[in-house]
């Protein structure tokens, strides 16, 4: 077990090398960088505006600043954003704890709405409500959260006057963003759930269970239902792993704190530092989170082994 | 086995947390009823912005948001007149400038504190400036707003000199902006330069609270401001007294804010969004026209076709600017004709009667040029098979200020009238900026604009060695009337200067002006008060009021 997770973590900085280097290179590639398009806003000269490059180090060659760059990395410096001047680290620590909040809570209403409509499209009792809930599934699949946000802030700001459309500074405001991003996760976990439970229902293990009288609903909970979240977990992993493009549109749409806007900003501004440092920490998310899948997958599924 | 048991009641667990936080969730959605919407107590709301600038601090950041809220943080050592746009006193209680235009003089105002209690003096505004002028401040616009700012000198204890290197006629509209807002030494001293935005004391109305990034900026009135400009009312029961700033980036949201009372007052609402405010009795809209340069098309002057001067007329004549207007902009905006918007100090009226609207006449000029169409040749050219000329116009467009809208009307237009039109969209400032600067990059037109109350930011789109010289048109006469304008201290003689910087730019049709920029404002009706500062971005926050009954409107259309 130990000896799988160490190659794990080794698998996990290798990732996050690659991740660092594809960013590095190729935000560089792409013509424009922050501190042009800041100064060319207030009247500075072409002289001033390259004495200011030269300051941030943009005048090195690549392979130097490449150097630089990694080295900070590996004491723990992210380095300073171009724009603001403020540490990458700070202006990500700041954030994280809001887009963690949503992405959690999001995760959750997915699963929960996920799991629970992919079981109702293969196991439920009666064809009626299988079609419904499958109906269900094909409108959260082909939702995209933009409009299904929209949808949710005009039913119950507007309208109902229920819950409030903006903000962070309020669980409250947790509600309709958790419930937007949620559902479009549910729509393609309750797909894999369905095919995945359905295609179980066939199976040696699930005749056994049958003949030996097993009732309807102790097959499906101790035996189909064990045997078919493998699958479900493996795409929850990689749900969450793109939850952070999902938090951007959803904090922007309902005004939100979070890494989203921040590394939205960062990417129009070619502000390289911070979406560097956002790019890693995605890396690690994923690496973390898709380690944790596979545990609980193999503790799901008995063919399957944590250690192969 | 052991290691699966583990594993599986660690699973349960999570499961029984989930099922708990989702009952968590049902109590929170359905416990707290109605109340849960955010309304504003009596002299509390919220200001939507507009864009989250990336730093808040004025010395070091540019973004105009920032001025929205910093502007009654701070105050300046002048102030602009929101009407007449003349200096008042601010932080300074005179100014004189010697007979060179190299010194200026200011005699500080007594009796001023921060918001920390720290008395201001000259050695603040002497601590300020060394800020400013700092490069590790790296700063972003306040520095350039000094000039060719040379050193200071403190003359007494309320008396500091400024010393510039060549005359610059700009600079008491410099330190009459936000950026370059005195700062307290004691608050300078505590908080490093990445912090100190966190919490920023100045000698304003309103005292910074906290500052969330992402999230919110609070401010509250300071009750021992009593040294404001004149058009700073003082406050009542009714005034406002905490203001909380949130970032409200995709326009979508902003009226959906505003109409659900999440926001009271809300800045660039969409044309759109402000016609169907127009019948609400609960929203009421502040259109606020902004002095500078209007939204307009650049002509590359060193590039076919437009580097023929006739080809550039005609394509400004051919194209029915107050149409695109309305349908763009819907009537919220006046149609644009020369360099500098009509509420910009020197404005020359008279480009108004340049190139008024006529396909035909900018058909017959381009026949005259020898362009003509063919049945295998739609498109307006000229020349032989070997030196064939289309008339193909290529645009840069970037996402904002609804130029990609204008883009596509203009492309109609020329498109009608023979010539082939490619529209490039980059998708920020940055990628404007490295589009031009790319040198493969062959465009004819580029949209551009600007806001200032001083027009020598001119100087940056039209001077000869300018990094915003995307026309590159070059002129001697341009260069010297822009230089003379920013360095003569004689009013008469700027006005002289820019009315003939802003004939030659229209007579050598170096751009398209498209609209005057007008932010469009939308406020709550119990919201009175809202007004402006000189400069159209910035709203003079202390005198804004709450009432139940809403007064007269006051919109500044």
């Amino acid at each position: 077990m130990m000896g799988y997770l160490l190659r794990r973590a080794g698998a996990a900085i290798l990732t996050l090398w690659l991740a660092f280097t594809l960013a590095f290179f190729a935000l560089r590639i792409l013509p424009g960088d922050a501190v042009s398009a800041t100064l060319a806003r207030s009247g500075a000269s072409s002289e001033q505006i390259a004495e200011r490059r030269a300051i941030l180090g943009l005048d090195q060659p690549l392979p130097q600043q490449y150097g630089q760059v990694l080295g900070g990395l590996l004491h723990g410096d992210f380095g300073s954003s171009l724009v603001s001047n403020r540490p990458v680290s700070d202006m990500i620590g700041e954030q994280f704890g809001a887009t963690v909040i949503l992405a959690a809570g999001a995760l959750l209403v997915g699963v929960l709405i996920g799991v629970g409509l992919g079981i109702v499209v293969a196991l439920g009792s009666s064809r009626w409500l299988r079609w419904s809930a499958a109906l269900i599934v094909s409108l959260l699949l082909s939702s995209p959260i933009y409009w299904t946000g929209t949808l949710l802030i005009t039913l119950f700001s507007l309208m109902l006057h229920l819950l409030p459309s903006a903000g962070s500074n309020d669980p409250q405001t947790l509600i309709l963003p958790c419930l937007a991003l949620g559902l479009s996760l549910a729509g393609s976990i309750a797909r894999v759930t369905g095919d995945s439970l359905a295609s179980l229902r066939d199976e040696d293990f699930v005749r056994t269970a049958r003949a030996k009288g097993l009732r309807r609903r102790q097959i499906a909970i101790q035996h189909i239902l064990r045997a078919g979240l493998a699958p479900v977990l493996a795409v929850i992993g990689l749900q969450a792993g793109f939850l952070l493009g999902g938090t951007v549109v959803t904090e922007t749409l309902f005004v939100r704190q979070g890494i989203g806007q921040v590394l939205l900003s960062a990417i129009q501004d070619h502000d390289f530092p911070v979406v560097q440092g956002i790019v890693i920490l995605s890396a690690i998310v994923y690496s973390v989170v898709n380690m944790i899948t596979d545990l609980l997958t193999a503790a799901f599924d008995p063919r399957v082994s944590p250690t192969e | 086995m052991r290691t699966r048991r583990l594993l599986t009641s660690i699973i349960l667990m999570i499961f029984v947390l989930m099922a708990c936080a989702s009952a968590l969730f049902v109590v929170i959605l359905f416990g707290s009823g109605k109340k849960v919407v955010a309304e504003a107590s009596k002299n509390h709301i919220v200001y939507g912005l507009t864009l989250m600038p990336s730093g808040f601090d004025p010395h070091v950041n540019s973004s105009s948001e920032l001025g929205i809220v910093l502007r009654s943080v701070y105050d300046t050592l002048l102030y602009r007149d929101p009407q007449t746009k003349a200096f008042v006193p601010g932080l300074a209680e005179k100014w004189s400038i010697s007979d060179d235009g190299l010194t200026y003089t200011f005699n500080l105002r007594a009796g001023v504190k921060f918001q920390d209690g720290t008395p201001f003096d000259a050695k603040a505004v002497a601590v300020n400036l060394d800020r400013i002028t700092n490069p590790a401040t790296k700063s972003q616009k306040a520095l350039f707003l000094l000039g060719p700012y040379d050193h200071y000198t403190i003359v007494d204890p309320m008396t500091i000199q400024i010393v510039l290197k060549q005359p610059y006629a700009p600079l008491l509209d410099g330190l009459s902006q936000v950026y370059t807002g005195i700062a307290s030494p004691n608050a300078l001293q505590s908080y490093d330069l990445a912090r100190y935005q966190f919490h920023q004391v100045g000698t304003g109305p309103f005292s910074m609270v906290d500052y969330i990034p992402g999230d919110h900026l609070t401010i509250r009135r300071n009750p021992d401001y009593k040294w404001g400009p004149p058009f700073y009312n003082p406050p009542t029961a009714n005034s406002v007294d905490e203001i909380e700033f949130r970032f409200f980036t995709d326009p979508a949201t902003r009226a959906t804010a505003l109409e659900s009372d999440a926001a009271q007052i809300m800045g660039e609402l969409s044309p759109t969004d402000a016609t169907l405010f127009t019948g609400n009795s609960n929203v009421r809209l502040y259109p606020q026209p902004i002095p500078g340069a209007p939204l307009q098309f650049l002509f590359n002057v060193s590039s076919e076709p437009t580097d023929q001067l006739q080809v550039r007329q005609a394509l400004i004549q051919a194209i029915n600017r107050s149409g695109i207007v309305d349908a763009v902009f819907q009537q919220f905006s006046p149609v644009a004709y020369g360099p500098l918007s009509a509420v910009s100090p020197y404005y020359d009226p008279e480009v108004t009667k340049l190139y008024p609207y006529s396909s035909t006449a900018a058909l017959d000029q381009l026949h005259g040029l020898g362009f003509v169409q063919s049945k295998e040749n739609p498109i307006l050219h000229k020349g032989t098979q070997q030196t064939l000329q289309n008339l193909r116009l290529v645009m840069v467009v970037p996402p904002w200020g609804f130029a990609p809208q204008v883009a596509q009307k203009l492309q109609i237009q020329w498109k009608q009238l023979g010539a082939d039109v490619v529209i490039k969209e980059v998708p920020s400032f940055t990628d404007l900026v490295a589009a031009l600067k790319d040198k493969d990059n062959d465009y004819n037109l580029i949209v551009y604009n600007d806001f200032g109350l001083d027009p020598s930011f001119l100087n940056g789109m039209f001077g000869k060695q300018a990094f915003n010289n995307w026309t590159h048109f070059e002129s001697d006469d341009l260069d010297n009337w822009l230089t003379s304008a920013t360095a003569s201290q004689s009013e008469d003689e700027r006005k002289t200067y820019y009315m003939q910087v802003q004939k030659l730019i229209m007579d050598q049709a170096l751009i398209v002006p498209i609209r005057d920029y007008v932010n469009l404002n939308g406020a709550r009706a119990n919201v009175n008060g809202l007004s402006f500062d000189a400069y159209g971005w910035f709203p003079l926050l202390p005198n804004l009021t709450l009432g139940d009954t809403p007064k007269t409107a006051t919109p500044t259309s």
